[in-house]
């Protein structure tokens, strides 16, 4: 049976807690909870509350599913707790929090990327071409 | 003789695919076309939650109890053992109250109202998001005690574009986190065309709107689409007596009187001498298109000889058969007085 929502971790007020993700899923299909959890405990560890889950797998239109509970995590982030960085990224492309800069990073590494690799494709096709004609 | 034309045609546009053409076929051979209480004209739900326009409803559905709780085809649920009791005649009045009241439950008419607009609010836009991702996010709030219209469901285009879900995306989200009974991911393949078709040429009209109830919201086009359709082909095939009884018939009464399409029933309303219930038709027609007959105050065919002169389409066929409904109550008081010559009682 799937543990409840609200969780079944011990926990004491004034520990330091965390909302992240716990790997659900299994071997080659990852899919994750987004928790609160004390930030001491392991990532498997019963958890403190459920708060959302992301799936990373695109589904047949193309979409990566996310559920938040916006309530839920505007209480924990009041309480004090912390977000971790991919959290934090997803909470910002939903547009909860501004946009977090890896997220820019990553785009922008992308677009360089595929612009190398553009430039690299179109001079291979003129090589080929200038191959083919000189024969 | 069709496949031949056809195979014609692909012959000389080679431009469209098999795939195509099977669509193609599909749309021509159901003949009736959606009519849907569209966004941009009168709004119909004022006047179908009005009260008044309720209760003449209710009375044109003519509930019969022994219909109402009939066997149904509910797939899932088992059926119970009935049980016989003894009861004295009070216990009696009362069971037939609550059973009167549980009817008036089931028979709730489903909501007409206008085809909802498409979403398109765009809340930010982010060009520097371009190259993040290859597929959209789609951000669900899964907060508790959050109504299903009201919940807030978001997507992330790949161009950095962050927008309000559309509808369907909408409605795919909230029966995934939040499954409603009965109702599927995916819109069942009955409501295609094709499919369609064939339930209705089975008159599996029941089926069909039960199962539309369930599945879409009353403001869907898909949903409009499906009624529509159904409405129509029952009233091309004076089905009337299938959906009495039924939840359904006081839309389907609302849809005939909307579009100004009541002949079929009124027709057969005449052939089965329910001149009060033509009344009440005409009354709703009145209420509907702020017209005047007179049908409050008659209680015989004279509302209803205004309303041919004035607005029917059916002229010829509904004259005759008010001659045959005169006709006949003619021949029944004859008849009524004959019997009580026959009995000396006059």
């Amino acid at each position: 049976m799937l543990p409840p929502g609200s969780g079944t971790g011990q926990f004491s007020q004034f520990s330091k807690k965390a909302i992240r993700f716990v790997r659900k899923g299994c071997t080659n299909r990852p899919f994750f909870h987004i928790v609160v959890a004390e930030q001491r405990k392991e990532q498997f560890m019963p958890v403190i509350e459920q708060v959302g889950s992301y799936d990373p797998i695109p589904n047949e239109y193309n979409e990566k599913l996310v559920s938040l509970n916006f309530e839920r995590i505007r209480h924990w982030i009041g309480n004090g707790a912390s977000i971790s960085q991919p959290v934090q990224e997803l909470l910002g492309l939903s547009g909860f929090l501004p946009i977090h800069p890896r997220s820019y990073m990553t785009a922008w590494r992308n677009r360089r990327a595929e612009k190398l690799n553009d430039s690299v494709e179109t001079k291979e096709k003129a090589e080929n071409v200038d191959s083919q004609t000189s024969k | 003789m069709c496949t031949t034309v056809l195979r014609e045609i692909c012959k000389t546009f080679p431009k469209y695919t098999s795939k195509q053409f099977r669509v193609f076929v599909s749309l021509r051979s159901l003949g009736y076309a959606s009519r849907e209480y569209a966004h941009e004209e009168r709004d119909p739900a004022p006047f179908f939650f009005d009260s008044n326009v309720q209760s003449l409803l209710r009375t044109l559905t003519r509930v019969d109890l022994n219909k109402v709780f009939r066997k149904r085809k509910t797939g899932d649920l088992k059926l119970e053992q009935p049980t016989y009791k003894f009861l004295t005649d009070e216990q009696l009045q009362d069971a037939l109250k609550e059973a009167h009241e549980k009817s008036s439950q089931l028979l709730q008419i489903p909501p007409v109202i206008k085809v909802r607009k498409p979403i398109d609010t765009v809340i930010s836009n982010d060009p520097a998001l371009q190259g993040l991702e290859t597929s959209k996010f789609v951000f669900t709030d899964i907060s508790y005690g959050i109504k299903y219209s009201q919940r807030i469901i978001v997507v992330r285009e790949t161009d950095g574009t962050l927008r309000h879900a559309d509808w369907d995306v909408r409605e795919r989200m909230n029966q995934l986190y939040f499954p409603e009974h009965g109702r599927k991911l995916k819109i069942p393949r009955m409501f295609e065309n094709t499919n369609l078709e064939s339930l209705l040429n089975r008159k599996e009209y029941i089926f069909l709107l039960d199962r539309a109830c369930i599945q879409f919201e009353p403001d869907d086009a898909n949903y409009q689409r499906v009624t529509s359709i159904t409405y129509q082909h029952i009233n091309d095939n004076n089905d009337f007596e299938i959906l009495r009884s039924t939840r359904h018939f006081g839309a389907l009464a609302f849809f005939l009187t909307w579009f100004k399409n009541i002949d079929n029933l009124v027709l057969d309303l005449l052939e089965t001498l329910h001149i009060e219930e033509v009344n009440v038709l005409l009354q709703l027609y009145e209420k509907l298109h702020d017209q005047s007959f007179g049908a409050e105050k008659s209680d015989e065919v004279e509302a209803l000889i205004i309303y041919i002169n004035k607005a029917a389409s059916k002229k010829g066929p509904l004259e005759l058969a008010v001659q045959a409904y005169k006709d006949l109550k003619k021949q029944r008081l004859q008849l009524e007085k004959g019997i009580q010559a026959a009995h000396g009682l006059t």
